[in-house]
């Protein structure tokens, strides 16, 4: 890990040091607060250029964990320094997770230009984007270059990515985008580039045009490319097309990721605020008083919102 | 003990060679449902793989799943290698297949327990839930 020293720089110089930072930021609370302002204070005296940061997205089972991988190996052999933060959901009734991306990513002890970080959701898609903001925010202060963030494809936690990522890759298998789901709004109007996965299996070359030809009807279609992270084919294409889109995208990346943070964690604030009118009788009340017609709506919602 | 605000985070990994993971898997399971947040590392990690993914993960807990009977040279140098990565607070447990009278030489080498065959899930995270470091 690179040495960087500055006034702050008790934390993050060690993989542990970042690892316990990025476990502090999911905690919350004021000592996550001072790490992320070390983080952007050293950010900030930084000449060297900004990481770019890679959402990755996808239905279960395209495969993104293991094209990751298989990313980060090439981009790694290329002296990049990867940082992989592979993101699945908690269990809604336990509140525990099983997180598993680590299976499919080659283990390098040894090499610190490499992290790998786990990371459950807990809890809404908001206060993910606020972890993975901020996570982003500290792997990129301690001196990674290539982040990629990886989710599952469904639902407001990627949405939260789009917000922080300079660029989303979209990753599908065989089997997937037929055409109409291409013309949907969702995840795919968001990529910037899409790659069907597993082109050492039948169906993927029309799983190609399939796409292209639903992404054609709209302007500014994404490439859609081919890869098979298991034979490897595709994939130093595809980190070719990704770091040229990064080249013209990333401008102001850092901004970005900042501004994604700090919306990130006003939202948490709000949303506590409001759990907090919720368990005290407050929202019970406000919502009484809209009943009785003693408030209008939009009178009761500045009144929460004034605390 | 503090009360801990956060899920405690369990690396569930197989040292060495033996490719026997369906113990490993059910635990992985289980633990995730009690409220653990599991790191599966899949088959046949090396030890050195095992100690940089628990720093990474910053975990509270290795638990090692081993049935190749290799545990005497494997699990203390688990042990030796957080310890000198400056992670002596994680908790070191181990299951699978280990004889009795290897038993005491594994705790005294650092590995705070040992769950054989027959072992409840529930009992595994009540031990976990009471010997892991607080936040």
């Amino acid at each position: 890990m690179s040495e960087v020293t500055d006034q702050h720089g008790a934390a993050l110089r060690t993989t542990r040091e970042l690892a316990q930072a990025i476990s502090s930021v999911e905690r919350g609370g004021p000592a996550a607060d001072a790490l992320i302002q070390t983080a952007l204070t050293r950010l900030a005296s930084e000449r060297s250029q900004n990481a770019v940061v890679i959402g990755v997205t996808g239905p279960p089972g395209a495969g993104k964990s293991t094209l990751v991988g298989a990313l980060a190996e090439r981009a790694r052999a290329a002296g990049r320094r990867v940082a992989i933060l592979a993101v699945d959901p908690s269990s809604v009734q336990s509140g525990g997770a099983l997180l598993g991306d680590r299976v499919r990513v080659e283990e390098r002890p040894g090499d610190e230009g490499r992290f790998v970080r786990s990371i459950a959701t807990r809890g809404s898609g908001r206060s993910l984007s606020h972890t993975a903001a901020a996570a982003s925010l500290l792997v990129e202060a301690a001196g990674f270059d290539l982040v990629f963030i990886e989710t599952v494809g469904a639902g407001q936690a990627d949405l939260g990515i789009v917000r922080l990522a300079d660029l989303v890759l979209l990753v599908e298998g065989p089997e997937g985008g037929d055409e109409v789901q291409a013309m949907k709004a969702g995840l795919l109007e968001s990529a910037h580039l899409v790659v069907v996965n597993k082109s050492d299996r039948p169906g993927a070359d029309r799983a190609v045009e399939r796409l292209r030809s639903g992404l054609a009807l709209g302007h500014d279609a994404p490439e859609v490319l081919l890869a098979s992270a298991v034979d490897g084919s595709g994939v130093a294409e595809l980190l070719t097309a990704l770091e040229g889109l990064a080249v013209t995208r990333s401008g102001g990346g850092l901004q970005r990721r900042i501004a994604a943070h700090l919306a990130a964690a006003v939202e948490a604030r709000a949303a506590l605020r409001l759990r907090d009118a919720e368990s005290d009788g407050r929202l019970a009340a406000l919502a009484q008083s809209i009943a009785t017609g003693e408030r209008p709506l939009s009178g009761a919602v500045d009144e929460l919102l004034k605390g | 003990m503090a009360e801990r605000t956060a899920p405690i985070r369990v690396l569930i990994a197989k040292p060495g060679l033996d490719g026997h993971d369906r113990g490993a898997k059910v635990l992985a399971r289980g633990l995730r449902d009690e409220g653990f947040e599991v790191i599966y590392t899949g088959i046949r990690r090396t030890t050195e793989a095992i100690i940089a993914a628990a720093i990474e993960e910053d975990v509270d807990v290795v638990g090692c799943s081993i049935l190749s009977g290799a545990h005497a040279t494997l699990l203390p140098k688990v042990v030796a290698g957080l310890r000198d990565a400056g992670a002596a607070d994680v908790l070191v447990v181990a299951g699978g297949i280990i004889p009795e009278e290897d038993r005491a030489g594994l705790q005294a080498a650092g590995i705070a327990a040992i769950f054989g065959p027959g072992s409840t899930i529930a009992e595994i995270a009540t031990y976990l839930r009471a010997h892991v470091r607080s936040n």
